[in-house]
């Protein structure tokens, strides 16, 4: 059953489209990688799906109703957004003492919460004096506050040591396991890597891909290195029978999306001479990369 | 909704700004009744002395500062949310937005009335002490004072509601706290100085001689002191603050409430 659905979500600002036409799905507990570079419109996506931003274009629903129409909406998604920082001045515990009371959580959720994030010996510390890695804790803490079955989370990696996001990875293992629905966005596969069973890539507001992580890795795998002395030529043919062919030196092509095989037969057909083929295995952020730069890197340059 | 007017007052009471304020309230009034004490009976002031009731009441109703400090707290109620993003966690706990801007105006209202309190007590203790310093009867009776003080409660709580409205209005800390002041203290003043019939409806103004100030002690600025034209009746004054709280509030839940949250 699908928990989230997003349906040709659309943002302009000003004019500007910042999210386009963006659909996809999130199972019940699943824990799905919201991925894209900086920029690419996942933090206004997440920000439509939670009402707080208003669509120009499309629906993003929960549960199958729209976030404003959710009863008690913190029970149902726990949401950790950058920005949603707390008062500087008020201490942590008062900051979800006051998030308790408005989503109607019993009060000493807001000491359990703190708990769940390693936060509870700076439960009495101004807001104001975290660090940005304490921040995000805290936001997480927000977010776990009244127990929801779904979590939306944005870029919660952001500002934290390597330790932190160590902590990070556990954390979300754990609420998957829990059988908890998991929407955790990040500019960095990596970071969600180890935890998320399936991706949906945005890249410059557009839906790049929706699939799962295995999927992910089976498509994109094969890199196929090739030196010839007619490098454009060849990624221009490359380009024409849809791989992606990128010149990287007077005489190397990169590809990606053809075999050895399929190169070798064509630069045959061409009579295009070829000193050197490695195959190679790229990693998921590679793959990553060339899906959210996709654009750039179809480019033949000679 | 209780739910939603207890967190908004859990709020306040988590921001050191609204003792601050409180402070600052406190501190102007007992200064401005001292002021009015120094002026009163002095030749040349034009304001009688303490010892019969006009002078005393100079004095006793100096709580119109105190009511401005409540207006903005009120507005920082509504926008301070927006200068630290706190106002995403309130919209995700609470989406239907109308809902939280009428829990703020609540909330809003009960601590105004405490600045209109401590300001009203701060004023009429300060006229009392002095005119036991000098040995003088008091000229008014209790239950004007106790009338007047009340008066102040009522004004600083409605000021606070339409420092909501505004701050739910334009979404600028600084702006709003510094329109707040331009308007009472020079707008007021220059619409009051030149048009007396229209000086009772204006909307601090009007706070202000729901305390009991003389209409031409209710203006903050210049126009101060400037005679001419009568008070509305008290519930009128009252209803025309509700009022124009109400239109301020009604136009920003069409316009600025329904804004995006980035």
């Amino acid at each position: 059953m699908a928990v989230i659905e997003v349906d040709g979500l659309t943002k302009r600002f000003d004019g500007l489209t910042v999210v386009d036409h963006v659909s996809f799905t999130v199972e019940q507990g699943s824990v799905v990688g919201f991925l894209g570079p900086n920029g690419a419109g996942k933090t206004t996506t997440l920000r439509m799906l939670l009402g707080l931003v208003t669509p120009s274009e499309g629906t993003a629903m929960i549960n199958g109703c729209r976030y404003a129409d959710l009863v008690d909406p913190l029970h149902v998604v726990g949401a950790a957004l950058e920005s949603s920082l707390a008062y500087p001045g008020r201490s942590a515990r008062n900051h979800l003492r006051i998030a308790a009371l408005a989503s109607g959580a019993a009060p000493q959720r807001a000491d359990e919460a703190l708990g769940l994030v390693d936060l509870t010996g700076a439960a009495d510390r101004r807001v104001g004096q975290f660090s940005l890695g304490m921040r995000q804790r805290l936001a997480l803490a927000t977010a776990l506050l009244c127990d929801p079955e779904i979590l939306i989370l944005d870029e919660p990696a952001n500002g934290l040591d390597p330790e932190g996001v160590h902590w990070l990875r556990a954390l979300l293992r754990h609420l998957a396991e829990e059988g908890r629905t998991v929407l955790v966005s990040s500019h960095i596969l990596a970071e969600v890597a180890q935890t998320v069973d399936s991706v949906v890539i945005l890249d410059r507001g557009r839906l790049v891909t929706e699939s799962s992580l295995a999927d992910l890795t089976i498509r994109g795998t094969l890199v196929v290195q090739v030196r010839t002395p007619r490098a454009a030529e060849l990624a221009e043919l490359l380009a024409v029978q849809c791989a992606t062919a990128t010149v990287t030196g007077a005489d190397r092509v990169e590809i990606t999306g053809a075999t050895s095989e399929q190169i070798g037969t064509l630069a045959a057909e061409h009579a295009i001479p070829i000193f050197e083929t490695t195959t190679e295995a790229a990693d998921l952020e590679d793959i990553f990369l060339r899906l959210t730069t996709n654009t750039t890197r179809t480019e033949v340059t000679p | 909704m209780t739910r939603l007017i207890r967190t908004e007052l859990l709020k306040l009471a988590t921001m050191r700004l609204t003792y601050g304020l409180l402070a600052v309230a406190a501190a102007l009034t007992a200064l401005f009744s001292l002021l009015e004490n120094n002026r009163a009976g002095t030749s040349g002031t034009g304001v009688p002395p303490t010892s019969i009731a006009d002078g005393l009441r100079t004095v006793t109703t100096v709580t119109g500062f105190a009511m401005l400090i409540a207006a903005v707290l009120g507005s920082i109620v509504a926008n301070g949310e927006f200068r630290h993003s706190t106002a995403t966690l309130t919209y995700l706990a609470t989406p239907r937005r109308a809902r939280v801007l009428g829990a703020k105006a609540i909330a809003a209202v009960s601590v105004g009335a405490v600045f209109g309190l401590v300001a009203g007590i701060i004023a009429t203790g300060v006229g009392l002490i002095f005119v036991a310093a000098h040995g003088d009867h008091v000229a008014l009776s209790t239950s004007t004072l106790i009338a007047d003080v009340a008066g102040a409660v009522v004004g600083a709580a409605l000021l606070a509601a339409l420092g909501v409205a505004v701050g739910s209005l334009v979404r600028s800390q600084l702006a709003t706290v510094i329109g707040i002041f331009v308007w009472a203290i020079i707008i007021e003043s220059i619409i009051g100085g030149l048009y007396t019939s229209v000086r009772p409806y204006l909307p601090c103004t009007a706070a202000t001689t729901l305390a009991g100030a003389k209409l031409g002690n209710a203006a903050f600025g210049p126009a101060h002191g400037l005679n001419g034209g009568g008070p509305l009746p008290f519930a009128a004054a009252a209803a025309l603050i509700a009022a124009i709280a109400a239109a301020v509030a009604l136009i920003a839940s069409r316009t600025t409430l329904r804004r995006d949250i980035t």
